[in-house]
């Protein structure tokens, strides 16, 4: 059985935000919505200031506050370990969001459609003089994941629904890794099997000392930390990104 | 069936002016409320002042779910006035027993109202409860225990009660014969019925009186059982939830107790019920303080700095004006009933002025429970929020409480809301 489980490198990571920029592309949130979030902190104050980043995706909790307080089960536990949520079964009540300790879970406030980044019918867009851009839409995002056969992949499906991340569970069916681990410039991130001693992450695991955010909550995170230590209370947030709806 | 009465009682069926504008006011409030609510369908939930904990820094629950422990906790005033006249066979109470249920039945009604508004998905909400609900959840007992179990009982027991007024009634000509008719089903207060609804109404008192602590805990366990929220995670929640939702249920039961008294003219709604109000409403309240002294003690003595800097955000920070504001509205009405009692006083106007006071109080105090754990209580370097309900949302929440009263206004004007004095005399 796969234990999928993500492994970030704190002294690769020099909080670029491309993660965050690949999670959008790939999984088409709205606006305002980050499933990826990259922490830009800062300790103490200039010139005696030490700068550290952050990236924090879904910890995808083996014992997860928001599985267990959801009242439809509309986020649930797969066998593999990532933590869903099917879309098409969620009321809206953002029980879950209250529940996370870790801010990962995203409602979408207005229709997604309408709360995109582009207007697509704007006539600036650049084109090809006929016609602007078509927006794009990765249509892996519509299908069923197996294998319970449920809506859980992508995000910006419907209003008055929560989404979060999904550690791109369209792209691990084809054999992919995450759109973040991918797309991250300096390799912070190892991604795979903790059942498979050879696998990225369980390499990574043996090789550093690790720790995870928040055990304390004893929610038992997939989301595993190398390199540096865990963010002191007197770290402060620089560069925040405005996600605003 | 003899015919009992000359004319229906408490003015009902007569033109009553006042009535009518009152409820063109109310009216005009709902109309408003469904207006801000059509907004929120049609155009999501954006409509509201809510945002995404985390890199929005805003506040995910807000006034609805205030609204809806408020509107929880007021339902306590039925079931505790009904357990109390049934099971410890106070009779004092009996003129208001009617008026408490109604309060219990309207309040869960908006309850379950303000639980839609805040939904993001109302029908798929209705239909996926049934379908998928999952009791491992704390928000399974505010559906089957709190708005299922709850109001299907009050409302069963407010109509057994009903039933032998609407027999009385119907022996009397009038525009709402048909009605009184058919809700008094049959029923034609022969000694037998009486003591069929008499057994059949103790059963049922002591079938819901286990709610009274069970439902209102399961609204404190929505918050009490959550590690990942500072401020909300204490075996107190429960407790304190029951204690402040009779404070606040058993205060506006005083409040109607005096607008009906002095808008019927009722000489039976004298100073013995407003006094056993009185001292049901200290006792809670005296309670309650004690909860709140033994909350603030252990929030100010840990050094949990997540604790502490919600604590802070109450105490001094943004919603300092509230938490302060909710003390005095506690503090004050406790002060107003210990010199009444050390008086001996049986006045009815400081008692209403306590019983208005601890709504606000209850209120304010639900408010500071469920936003700034959201605002100020992340985990993780967020930074603070902010959260400032919108129009929308003040909309619906005042929407919802004229809702409430027109209901209780238009049930006192067709049915007696008084439970009438027995013509015969009470014969056991």
């Amino acid at each position: 059985m796969t234990r999928y489980a993500m492994a970030i490198d704190l002294d690769r990571c020099m909080g670029c935000r491309a993660c965050m920029e690949a999670c959008k592309v790939e999984n088409g949130t709205p606006k305002g919505s980050f499933w990826m979030y990259v922490f830009r902190l800062e300790e103490g104050t200039y010139p005696s200031s030490k700068l550290s980043f952050l990236p924090r995706p879904c910890m995808h909790c083996d014992n997860a506050p928001c599985v267990k307080v959801c009242p439809v089960g509309a986020r649930y536990k797969r066998e593999d370990g990532l933590v869903a949520t099917d879309w098409a079964r969620c009321i809206g009540c953002r029980y879950c969001e209250v529940a996370c300790p870790y801010g990962v879970n995203n409602f979408n406030w207005s229709d997604p459609a309408e709360a995109d980044y582009l207007d697509w019918n704007e006539a600036e867009l650049p084109g090809d003089g006929e016609s602007v851009i078509p927006p794009w839409r990765n249509p892996d995002l519509d299908e069923d994941s197996r294998p319970e056969n449920r809506p859980i992949a992508g995000g910006g499906h419907s209003a008055g629904v929560i989404e979060k991340c999904t550690f791109c569970v369209q792209r691990l069916e084809k054999g992919l890794q995450p759109a973040c681990v991918t797309n991250c410039p300096v390799d912070a991130f190892a991604f795979g099997d903790l059942d498979d001693p050879d696998s990225e992450v369980s390499r990574k695991l043996a090789d550093k000392p690790s720790f995870r955010l928040l055990e304390e909550a004893g929610t038992e995170p997939r989301v595993y930390y190398v390199g540096d230590k865990h963010p002191e209370a007197e770290v402060h947030q620089v560069e925040a990104v405005e996600a605003k709806v | 069936m003899a015919q009992y009465i000359e004319q229906l009682p408490y003015e009902i069926g007569r033109p009553a002016r006042t009535w009518r504008s009152r409820a063109g006011v109310l009216g005009a409030f709902v109309a408003v409320g469904l207006v801000a609510y059509i907004l929120e369908l049609t155009e999501g939930m954006g409509t509201t002042g809510l945002r995404n904990i985390g890199p929005m820094g805003g506040a995910t629950w807000g006034l609805y779910i205030t609204f809806v422990i408020y509107f929880v906790g007021t339902s306590f005033a039925g079931i505790s006035v009904a357990a109390l006249v049934r099971l410890f066979n106070i009779k004092a109470l009996e003129p208001i027993t009617r008026t408490a249920e109604l309060l219990t039945v309207v309040t869960l009604m908006l309850a379950a109202m303000a639980i839609a508004a805040d939904l993001g998905n109302p029908v798929r909400g209705i239909l996926n409860l049934l379908i998928y609900a999952r009791p491992q959840s704390p928000f399974f007992g505010t559906f089957t225990l709190v708005i299922s179990g709850y109001l299907f009982a009050s409302s069963v027991y407010l109509y057994l009660e009903m039933r032998r007024d609407a027999a009385i009634c119907a022996g009397t000509p009038s525009k709402y014969q048909k009605l009184y008719r058919w809700l008094a089903a049959g029923y034609s207060d022969t000694p037998a019925e009486r003591r069929r609804h008499r057994k059949a109404g103790l059963w049922l008192a002591v079938a819901i009186a286990p709610l009274l602590v069970t439902a209102h805990s399961t609204l404190g366990f929505v918050f009490g059982l959550q590690v990942g929220r500072p401020g909300w995670h204490s075996a107190l929640q429960a407790p304190a939830f029951v204690i402040l939702a009779g404070v606040s249920g058993v205060g506006l039961l005083a409040v109607m107790a005096w607008l009906f008294r002095n808008s019927l003219h009722e000489r039976r709604l004298g100073d013995d019920v407003f006094g056993w109000l009185r001292n049901i409403l200290g006792a809670l309240l005296l309670i309650y303080l004690y909860f709140w002294v033994v909350d603030l003690v252990t929030a100010l003595y840990q050094g949990d700095r997540a604790e502490l800097t919600v604590t802070r955000a109450v105490l001094v920070g943004p919603y300092a004006w509230i938490y302060w504001a909710s003390a005095a509205c506690l503090i004050i009405p406790m002060l107003i009933i210990i010199v009444q009692k050390a008086k001996r006083s049986t006045a009815v106007a400081p008692l209403v002025v306590a019983g208005a006071m601890v709504q606000f109080a209850a209120i304010g105090k639900r408010f500071l429970i469920v936003v700034p754990s959201q605002t100020y209580g992340t985990l993780l370097p967020y930074g603070a929020g902010s959260y400032i309900p919108s129009w929308s949302e003040f909309a619906i929440a005042v929407g919802l409480i004229a809702l409430g009263a027109l209901m209780i206004g238009a049930y006192a004007r067709v049915f007696p809301i008084i439970p009438l004095e027995d013509p015969r005399g009470s014969e056991d």
